[in-house]
């Protein structure tokens, strides 16, 4: 086989298959993340991340890398609340990015504010 | 006599009732007031897509529409070291009670807010 016969087509797919297999964590899933709100996360900060109780965040709209960060601290225990803890606690990695961008995708509330 | 000692008395109470009343008197936080105190925040808040560099890259939280009882609540966790960003520590650590609840306010989005110090 020479390389003439490597079409760009052929290229693309082998490429296409290689970042497959590149640890790369997987894209977020919305549909799992909204099971995963639905399940632990709506009680307190909404479905959509609208919460009408003052003290928990409005989640709506909110970059996903910030939130995925939130909650990774709060597994660890960088950041401290007890409630979080163990919300965050039984998520796994991919969940955090799941919901994380399940909030972010929702209409968004909040907004940079100069 | 006695009636001087009445009036002493009955000033002492009135006094210490007022003493008392201002120290629970809870804060009223003004968006207006909130306005003219966030140059150190709107570097980092104010700028859509910016991030945080260390200790790792992520974006910049929005603030604009968020609970200001959540605001005001971060804002004394990083002035009490519980929160563990540096930037937001250094900066928290020169707000007073007073700022705090005017750019929770500001923040918000509600021109004014009660919150618990």
């Amino acid at each position: 086989m020479s390389i003439k016969s490597l079409t760009p087509s052929t290229l693309a797919i082998a490429a296409c298959i290689l970042l497959a297999f590149s640890g790369v964590a997987a894209a977020a899933d919305l549909k799992a993340g909204e099971a995963k709100v639905k399940q632990i996360c709506q009680a307190c900060h909404g479905l959509d991340g609208n919460t009408p109780i003052a003290e928990n965040p409005t989640l709506g709209g909110q970059y996903p890398d910030y939130l995925a960060k939130a909650l990774r601290d709060y597994k660890s225990g960088l950041r401290k609340n007890p409630v979080m803890a163990g919300m965050a606690g039984t998520l796994s990695a991919q969940d955090i990015e799941n919901v994380a961008a399940y909030y972010a995708a929702q209409p968004a509330v909040l907004v940079t504010r100069h | 006599m006695k009636s001087l000692v009445m009036v002493f008395t009955t000033a002492s109470v009135l006094l210490l009732a007022g003493a008392v009343q201002a120290e629970t008197k809870p804060l009223v936080g003004s968006a207006a007031a909130g306005a003219q105190k966030n140059e150190m925040c709107s570097g980092c808040h104010g700028i859509t897509g910016w991030r945080t560099a260390y200790p790792e890259v992520y974006n910049v939280p929005k603030l604009g529409g968020q609970h200001a009882a959540y605001i005001a609540a971060a804002l004394h966790e990083y002035k009490r070291g519980e929160r563990s960003h540096p930037s937001m520590r250094a900066i928290a650590a020169t707000l007073s009670d007073q700022d705090i609840v005017d750019l929770a306010a500001y923040y918000s989005g509600t021109p004014e807010t009660t919150a618990k110090n």
